[in-house]
This record gives C-alpha cells, structure tokens and sequence, in this order.
C-alpha cells in the first residue's frame, strides 16, 4: 500500500536534502522526541541557528517527518512500499535509506504511542460499600431494612469520578447472576471459536 | 482450606505464594518492616528507603520487596478487618508455612499492639458518603414586609455545613423556616 503524500507535505519535506545527512539524523530524533512528548520549540530554535536554516523551515521539516512516520505507521506499510512512496520525493539514495532506518527503527514505538490515543470509556478504579440496615424511619419504626450502599470509582483519562449507588441485597444478587451469566458467555463455544481464530 | 483472617475463605494465591519470601527475611527485620507498613495502615507515611534498606540483606529484588509489603498489609487489615485475634492469626500464619518460633510471634505481637488504633482507622475509612460540620442558627423577628405592614412573626435561619468526604470541601447550605416549620422540623 503506497502512501500519498500532499504537495504542502512534499513542500516541507524539500528541506531535508539541503540540510545534509547529519542534520537529517538530527531532524530525525526530534521528530521522534516530538511524538513521544509533544512540540519543543526551543529544541527547533537551537537546531535552527546550528544549522543556519530558519526556524519555520526546520519546523515543517520535523513536522513533515511526524507526519511520515505516523502514517506509515498506522499503515503499517512495507519496506518496498515506504521506498516507492518516498522516492516521488526525488531525494538521493543516503537520504532514502536513512529515512527508512528511521522508519524501521521506530516503528513498534510509534504504534504503541498511536494505539494510547484512541478514545476511553471510564474504567473501574476501585469500589467502596457499605452493608447497612434500616431499624426506623421518620413515618415507621421498628423496621429491618437491609441495603448495600456503593460508591464506584472511575478513571476517565486522568479524571477521577464517583457514583454513588444503593440497592437492596436481593437485587444485588440478582446483579451478581447477571454478571456472571456474562462471563460464562465466554466459555461458549461461539465465543471460544472466535478467540481461537483471533489467537 | 478456610482462614478466619481470610473472612473465612480460602486464602488467595499470591499470600500463599509470597509467604516464602517473608521467611527469608530475619525475624527482627521483619518486625522493623511490620512497624512501617503499620504507619502506612494508619495513615501516616511510609518509608520506602528504611524498607529497602532492611531488605538489601535478605537479597530481595525491587519487586519481592514490593510484594512483601503487599502481603504485610494484606495479613494485617484483613485481620484487623475480621477482627482476628493474635494467637488464631499465629496459628493460621503458622499453617500456611510461616516458621513460628521468631517470624510469626514478632508478626502477631506488632498486630496485637496496634490493633485497635488499626480497627479506628479502618472504621473511619469507611464508605460514607458525606458528613455534618456544623449548624449555626439565627432567630430574626419581621416587624413588617412590603407585603403587610404588621408582620411580628418569628423566623429561624439555619446553615448546615457539610462536608463532601472525597474533596474535603465544606458546603454550606441555607435554610430559612417560619417559627410553625420550625416546629414540624423538630417534632
């Protein structure tokens, strides 16, 4: 599968042969350091005046790169198909094969990082409850009244909530059968079929 | 096979399973290790490097260290949780392979000590969801209103804080009654 690449993309991607071999590896370990924790300004300012290139063009360049390698990626695309995809860019041979070394090198990196970015539903952090009987109340006395009283933690990226929830003991049992009325789905043959074909 | 510090129920696995690392700490370290997970419990900070350093002997890596920590607080609030006392918890640490004569007596005394200020503890930690501060009260007198002009009626102002358990933030809520309210509230 060939990548295609924008003409604003191959516009900022022309900086690279006129900056040389050392400066691509350069641009190369910004890029990834840019993946890994986001835009670094001052790193592109310092690479700017080593390299006597202004800040904007070396700014393309690095994102230019970000933009490469995420997608090739994501993709997953082969060797072949990452030298076919780049050579439109018309670059020499030493650049075509550093820039495929970069590819190769960081790739696992780069899907792991992709896969921490797709969106999340809460998630279970911890549960607190409480068993608790109710003896009397305002309009009746002498009551037992059995309750289970819940509070679930919930992680939301970074973001911690609580629900707070009440039930009576029978209808938490009749919870706990659903629940594991569930997981039993599991031990089915549909769903051992289909894990055994995913494995 | 039941365990009355496990709630009655078997043991799990990985107590089972890190119990031989325990036993390969000294006995006096051990209780020294007991007394800092014994501060963690009860709220107050752990030392991580004292910890570290008490277990560099034994020749624990980073994670046995971690997992003997794990299961000291386990046995511990598990037993204070079941309100378990020291010589049944000797005993059932015995069973499961604790050797008896330094290791699990020194366990059960540090337990023994403080287990009552660990049963406050735990009682306090409980789920409850949110806590009456204070009340303040005020009783005005409504001479007159734009409505009537001779009120002469009693009110009472009432503010309730509360605190929410989770942000430890104090609410205060308002509440303003007539003096016949008033009554039904405190009847």
């Amino acid at each position: 599968m060939l990548l295609v690449l924008s003409a604003e993309h191959r516009a900022h991607l022309g900086c690279l042969p006129r900056a040389g071999g050392a400066a691509v590896g350069e641009l190369g370990r910004m890029a990834l350091e840019q993946l890994r924790r986001g835009a670094a300004p001052r790193a592109c300012e310092s690479a700017a005046r080593k390299l006597n290139i202004t800040v904007d063009i070396i700014q393309h360049g690095v994102e230019g790169l970000v933009y490469l390698l995420t997608e090739s990626s994501k993709l997953m695309i082969s060797e072949v198909d990452f030298q076919d995809s780049i050579n439109v860019l018309g670059f020499s041979d030493e650049l075509n094969k550093s820039l495929l070394q970069l590819y190769l090198d960081n790739r696992k990196e780069i899907r792991s990082i992709l896969g921490e970015l797709a969106p999340r539903l809460p998630s279970y952090h911890s549960l607190e409850w409480r068993l608790d009987v109710q003896l009397a109340s305002r309009s009746l006395r002498q009551q037992i009244k059995p309750a289970v009283t819940m509070k679930l933690h919930l992680n939301q990226n970074e973001d911690q909530t609580a629900q707070v929830l009440q039930t009576d003991p029978a209808t938490l049992l009749h919870l706990i059968q659903q629940l594991e009325q569930a997981l039993g789905e599991m031990k089915m043959n549909h769903c051992r079929r289909i894990v055994r074909n995913m494995k | 096979q039941r365990f009355r510090f496990c709630g009655d129920l078997d043991c799990p696995d990985w107590v089972l399973a890190e119990i031989s690392t325990l036993a390969k700490i000294s006995s006096v370290k051990l209780k020294l290790i007991c007394a800092q997970v014994l501060r963690d419990l009860l709220g107050e900070a752990i030392e991580y490097d004292k910890i570290l350093k008490l277990t560099s002997d034994a020749k624990l890596e980073s994670g046995d260290v971690k997992a003997t920590i794990a299961v000291l607080s386990f046995i511990l609030s598990s037993a204070a949780k079941h309100n378990v006392d020291s010589e049944s918890l000797s005993s059932e640490l015995q069973q499961l392979g604790l050797p008896k004569a330094e290791h699990a007596s020194g366990l059960c005394r540090s337990y023994e000590e403080k287990q009552s200020p660990l049963q406050d503890r735990l009682r306090a930690c409980s789920l409850r969801l949110s806590q009456l501060g204070s009340v303040r009260w005020r009783v005005d007198y409504t001479l007159s209103s734009s409505e009537l002009q001779e009120v002469n009626e009693p009110v009472v102002h009432l503010t309730f804080n509360v605190r929410d358990r989770e942000c430890e933030k104090m609410t205060a809520v308002p509440v303003t009654l007539s003096a016949n309210k008033f009554w039904v509230l405190l009847a």
